[in-house]
């Protein structure tokens, strides 16, 4: 039976790393290619030998696709293509092939340079991997093979996130990546037509959650903010250039405003110049209302937040700063936040999540003196961390609803949830089981779940044996009603064609051949022949109801085209001999009349 | 700019200072039950669909962060355990010590008895049930008993309450009262003793111990209103005495009552209440659990108002609420939908003073913890 193979890369219950195989008409697709963020040592990559045991995975894939740029899902494609070793083509959306290098770089210098890793992607490793990317636009098909077609659709969640379609002939797979159904302050929300995929992967991480609502997390935002600039506090915001730096900077404007607020906001000058090229070439993939102000004037253009200068941060007052980059592990940021950290009355508010080995991470995870490293990392001395911590994440996830709401939007046959606990799913199964009626599979990692699929088979049928099936009269084409008929298949190359038997003939340069059949019934019967025959017509006139029955004066009967002839010898006058004659065609008729007629007539 | 400046984003800002901890969610379906079921968990259950969820959701990490609640992120529900129901949920209540919960629904002739699971299986399983005398469109009232052996104090009408032992399915105790009045609500006071309302107004106080039961009606009873109560019990449970009954009205009437003295309520009082409540069953007046003499009302309309029964009188001017959340009428979902929503329930935090959770018809649940002005400056 045809079917669709899915297989989560990682061991047992691990989450945190997206590496989905999907085998789909003979075509295998790796699905992102995460790094696992928890792990220092080579279980943060996935694991390849599930492919091939050793040596190079270009034979064994058709593509990879990358839904984001997120590490999670993105993570180890350097490590995958230039250290394992993959030549075929990288597919992602035009955004993602733009930020995905500079946070592999950061992600690179981090794990490198501050934690001397050595097993790990080079600089020119990234830069060779990037060459092999071929850029998706939305809603487009792209054929990445005669038979393998792909197409994007946008996802929400972080600029260029896309939501991909796999299509093999008449089988296809949605993976939604990361995604979110409503719609925030820069994104929209991830959309997809009724394009009944034979399955629909997607992530059950957060499948289990009633999220809290946008406005509150932004209510705690500013809640903070304003309690630390009353007590003449600075916050420091590290921000990723392309992550909510632009959402939250319109969030303080609109605040300041509202409450006539005097305390100066920065944005450090790095962060604004980044941001206008990158939304400047993206902006079809933020939503309407970042697009309009875009066209009315300069992104970063606002009347309480201004370019921020190294010196203000020896200003006394409250002020806000937001300052790259976003983990706090080099630059501008982690300059400020060594000015601030020794003042209980400060705030920095960390909107999303840090690398291991970042002062970001160490912060979160509540340490309160760090050791300061000058150059070449020699520790200079320790730092007093009595500024207050926030964690605040606005990252935009679909939860249980939201799976919900996405399944109806596109109606796929059957449902598969990659990295949960079965048994923590079995409700969410259940409920999607119940309103949808459709399967829904939860493979714990590196199990492969099959998914059989019911393919239909599309056949061009020739004009001539159309017109002959319709001349058959009867009820119309109906799809929900299917009819049977009779042709000849001919598959050549990779077309199929249902043709007349003659026609097929023909094309061939094959000869027709009859093939006949021949049978004899001895029977007694007083009568002559005749009147045998004529006996005979009437018994299967009685018997055939529907079925066309001649007596030829020639002394037959035809029934279809079935021939039968009465003999007998002179010897023996009563003993009647039924010569039976049909075509290959009528051979279950044939067959029934010969025992029949052995039977005897009736009296 | 972007935010336009209309009265939900001013609620938005205000709530800077209104509220300590606000969030706000949004539930597939709406509940008209909150009922809890550990420190941290609590119970929900549809009521709109004939198929209905129950849901036990886990509360946000970052309520108990203490002081750490910086460096916690977790905002969101977490849905725990989740089980189907074929007939939409009217009550549902927990029984204390177990993992077993009794709903009542609108239209069978049975309470379902479910057990809700632990970490093992995430799915609600319903294990028994128990059967009625009739069928009740608003649903069979029930509370839990408060003796070792699990049991459910149940009726619509005042002469079918009677006590069921949930194990068993054996009849403890049954009201030796002939009255069709319906139940508005019941609840055990201590092991023994319980109360039961009637719409109309009436307290009945029964024993289990004693087949007859008291009941003290109205002085003034005007027709066509429902009552509601709400009973709080200071410490412990072996003395009915320190017990405070509140009786709410359709109309915003409220009348405070002591268990020693049912006859004659120590207060009564008229809420300054916009809407009649009469179309809907949604009237709801608790207790606060730790702040003195707080009690809370909702089911007028999107609002739950708090007040502080310490100074009123009976004379005098219907008294002033010490906070009114009305994050319901303020969500997004109200903007653009007909009809404005109505507090479907509300219940207070256990532990937390001044942390309650609110549900409304529109599928909105809020945890919020809010500011006194006065003692809290």
């Amino acid at each position: 039976m045809p079917d669709i193979k899915v297989t989560p890369l990682g061991a047992g219950q691990d989450v945190g790393r997206s590496c989905i195989l999907v085998s789909i008409g003979g075509k295998n697709i790796m699905l992102d290619c995460g790094m696992h963020m928890g792990y220092n040592d080579d279980r943060r990559f996935p694991d390849f030998s599930y492919i091939t045991q050793n040596g190079r995975l270009t034979e064994f894939l058709d593509c990879v696709i990358i839904s984001h740029f997120h590490l999670d899902h993105c993570g180890a494609l350097p490590y995958m293509s230039e250290m394992v070793g993959y030549d075929g083509p990288i597919y992602m959306t035009h955004p993602t092939k733009a930020i995905c290098p500079i946070l592999l770089e950061d992600f690179r210098k981090i794990t490198v340079d501050k934690k001397g890793e050595t097993n790990f992607f080079t600089s020119q490793m990234i830069k060779d991997c990037m060459k092999k990317v071929v850029p998706l636009n939305l809603h487009q098909t792209v054929q990445v093979d005669e038979e393998l077609e792909i197409k994007a659709y946008y996802a929400g969640h972080v600029l260029g996130a896309a939501m991909v379609q796999i299509k093999v002939g008449s089988e296809s797979v949605v993976y939604t990546g990361d995604y979110n159904m409503t719609p925030d302050r820069h994104l929209g929300a991830a959309w997809i037509d009724k394009c009944r995929p034979d399955l629909l992967i997607s992530e059950s991480t957060y499948a289990t959650t009633i999220r809290d609502s946008k406005r509150c997390r932004e209510r705690d935002f500013l809640k903070k903010v304003h309690e630390t600039v009353e007590r003449g506090g600075k916050v420091l915001i590290p921000v990723f250039a392309l992550g909510r730096a632009q959402e939250l900077c319109i969030l303080l404007e609109t605040f300041w405003e509202r409450m006539n607020l005097k305390a100066p906001i920065y944005f450090s000058t790095g962060l604004t110049e980044k941001a206008n090229h990158y939304y400047k070439l993206f902006i079809t993939w933020t939503n309407q209302k970042i697009r309009k102000t875009f066209v009315q004037r300069n992104m970063f253009e606002f009347k309480h937040i201004k370019a921020f200068d190294r010196s203000y941060a020896d200003n006394p007052g409250p002020m806000v700063v937001f300052a790259t980059p976003g983990m706090l592990h080099a630059g501008q940021s982690l300059l400020i936040f060594k000015k601030w950290a020794g003042n209980e009355k400060n705030m920095v508010i960390m909107p999303g999540y840090c690398v291991q080995g970042t002062v970001g991470h160490k912060i979160l995870n509540g340490q309160k003196k760090l050791e300061m490293e000058g150059r070449a990392t020699v520790i200079i001395g320790t730092l007093d961390v009595k500024l207050q911590v926030e964690y605040m994440s606005f990252s935009a996830h679909a939860d249980a609803k939201g799976i919900m709401q996405l399944i109806r939007m596109a109606e796929p046959r059957n449902m598969l949830l990659v990295h949960g606990e079965a048994k923590k799913m079995e409700f969410l199964k259940d409920k999607i089981e119940q309103e949808f009626s459709i399967s829904c599979y939860m493979p714990a990692n590196g199990e492969t779940t099959s998914i059989v699929t019911n393919p239909s088979v599309p056949v061009d049928i020739s004009l001539n044996l159309l017109k002959r099936e319709m001349a058959l009269g009867g009820p119309l084409p109906d799809a929900k009603r299917p009819r049977t008929m009779h042709g000849t298949l001919i598959m050549k190359d990779n077309s199929l064609r249902l043709v007349s038997p003659e026609q097929a003939l023909k094309e061939l340069g094959l000869s027709e051949h009859q093939l006949r059949f021949t049978c004899r019934v001895q029977l007694h019967d007083p009568h002559s022949d005749n009147d045998t025959l004529g006996r005979i017509y009437t018994h299967l006139k009685s018997v055939l109801k529907t079925y066309s029955i001649q007596h030829v004066p020639d002394g037959t009967v035809i029934v279809e085209s079935i021939v039968i002839k009465v003999t007998s010898s002179a010897e023996e006058p009563n003993l009647k001999v039924i010569l039976l004659s049909w075509s290959y065609q009528d051979e279950e008729l044939g067959s029934f009349l010969s025992t029949l007629l052995k039977k005897g007539l009736p009296s | 700019m972007d935010i336009s400046s209309d009265e939900s984003d001013d609620w938005f800002i205000e709530s800077l200072n209104t509220y300590k901890d606000l969030h706000v969610f949004q539930l597939e379906h709406p509940t008209k039950v909150i009922e809890w079921t550990g420190d941290k968990n609590i119970c929900v259950a549809g009521y709109t669909g004939s198929r209905s969820e129950i849901l036990e959701l886990l509360l946000p990490l970052k309520l108990y962060a203490g002081e750490n609640q910086g460096l916690c992120a977790e905002r969101d529900f977490k849905v725990q355990h989740g089980g189907f129901s074929e007939e939409p949920i009217e009550s549902l209540i927990h029984i204390s010590g177990t993992r077993c919960v009794v709903t009542s629904g609108s239209s069978s002739s049975t309470l379902q008895i479910w057990d809700i699971g632990g970490d093992d299986s995430d799915v609600i399983k319903r294990t028994g049930v128990i059967n009625l005398k009739s069928t009740s469109v608003k649903g069979c009232k029930i509370a839990p008993g408060l003796t070792d052996e699990p049991a459910v104090l149940h009726g619509s009408c005042i002469s079918e309450v009677q006590l069921t032992e949930i194990a068993t399915g054996r009849v403890l105790y049954t009201v030796a009262k002939e009255s069709s009045d319906s139940v508005s609500g019941l609840q055990f006071v201590n092991a023994c003793v319980f109360l039961i309302c009637a719409s109309d107004g009436t307290l009945f106080m029964g024993d289990t111990r004693d087949p007859s039961t008291c009941h003290y009606p109205l002085e003034d009873s005007k027709s066509g209103l429902h009552w509601a109560f709400g009973l709080r019990s200071d410490s412990s449970q072996s003395e009915p005495s320190g017990c405070t009954v509140a009786r709410l009205s359709s109309s915003g009437h409220m009348l405070l009552s002591d268990l020693r003295n049912l006859q004659s309520p120590f207060c009564q009082t008229q809420l300054n209440v916009q809407h009649d409540a009469s179309k809907n069953d949604f009237l709801n007046v608790s207790w606060a659990p730790v702040l003195d003499r707080c009690l809370s009302v909702s089911g007028f309309d999107g609002t739950v108002h708090i007040y502080n029964t310490i100074n009123w009188s009976t004379e005098g001017q219907s008294p002033q609420p010490v906070f009114s959340h009305r994050g319901h009428e303020m969500s997004d979902e109200a903007k653009y939908s007909g009809s404005p929503p109505v507090v479907t329930t509300h219940s207070w935090h256990q532990s937390r003073p001044k942390t309650l959770l609110s549900a409304a018809t529109d599928g909105s649940l809020h945890v919020w913890d809010w500011v006194d002005k006065i003692t809290d400056r």
